[in-house]
């Protein structure tokens, strides 16, 4: 059975990378968010499996928008996806309850790898 | 950037960087060339700071940029506001991966901020090329990577004289 994705992110570039690196596996895009205030709007709607999040976006950043989603839907499963991973930012995911991280531009197999990590 | 780092490890950290990057999110392969892009340039320029005071300029052939737009965003024709959005897209993950990477070289984290889109060449105020990375690719399109630096400030120039 398929896994429904929230994707949270301003970049066209991104959604159509997920997009190609997502094509022909167990994942559909459910719903595309382009900042993270509209993220938690949306998330009790679309009850995702699991939401992709990136971290720095025009207005709330991911890491706030994703501490949000966690406090109200505390069983959210949330991937961070940034190309910018430094260890503080590690730790306050961590922190926050974020199933995983993922770099920027995508490698699939690493990509999938989270994301069964994350669906455990 | 341009005093923790030795120029020779910062010019193989953008390198390997742009490479990557380049040929991950838009299937071209640029490697480092002599020869330097046309007359029709479009130029993307962001700045770090917080650690690194230092900016970054991708001077490109628009060919080479729409390209690179057209395979990325899977269009057959790009305008120039897809330009717009492709070019700070790209640059803005090609910074991401150079400053992870500057990261872990020397442990100060770096941020940068929002890319600034100029059609044709743009120098920023202030600062000074330290160095330049020239690349092109199968059709001969070109593209240079700039990494400015700040001016010495004139108060330190006149002391030196004195």
């Amino acid at each position: 059975m398929s896994k429904r994705l929230m994707v949270v992110d301003d970049s066209r570039l991104v959604r159509v990378q997920l997009e190609d690196t997502l094509a022909g596996t167990d994942y559909v895009v459910a719903a595309y968010c382009r900042s993270g205030e509209d993220a938690i709007e949306q998330y009790a709607a679309v009850q995702p499996d699991l939401v992709t999040m990136d971290i720095i976006m025009q207005g709330m950043d991911g890491l706030d928008a994703a501490e949000i989603i966690l406090k109200n839907h505390p069983d959210a499963r949330i991937v961070m996806v940034s190309s910018l991973a430094y260890d503080d930012t590690f730790e306050r995911a961590k922190a926050i309850g974020a199933k995983g991280f993922v770099d920027k531009p995508f490698h699939q197999e690493q990509l999938l790898h989270v994301f069964e990590q994350a669906l455990k | 950037m341009n005093t923790v780092m030795t120029r020779e490890d910062l010019e193989q950290i953008l390198d390997q960087a742009l490479q990557d990057v380049t040929e991950r999110t838009a299937g071209v392969c640029l490697r480092q060339d002599d020869q330097p892009p046309g007359e029709d340039l479009c130029t993307v320029h962001i700045t770090f700071d917080k650690g690194f005071n230092t900016s970054l300029t991708l001077c490109a052939d628009k060919s080479l940029l729409a390209r690179m737009a057209r395979n990325s965003f899977h269009e057959e024709s790009v305008s120039l506001e897809d330009l717009e959005e492709f070019s700070k897209e790209y640059l803005n993950v090609l910074c991401g991966k150079v400053t992870g990477a500057m990261y872990r070289a020397t442990q100060i984290p770096a941020h940068f901020g929002q890319p600034t889109f100029y059609p044709g060449r743009y120098e920023p105020e202030g600062q000074e090329v330290q160095f330049i990375l020239t690349y092109s690719d199968e059709h001969s399109e070109g593209a240079q990577l700039i990494h400015h630096v700040p001016c010495p400030q004139e108060d330190s120039v006149v002391s030196d004289e004195t």
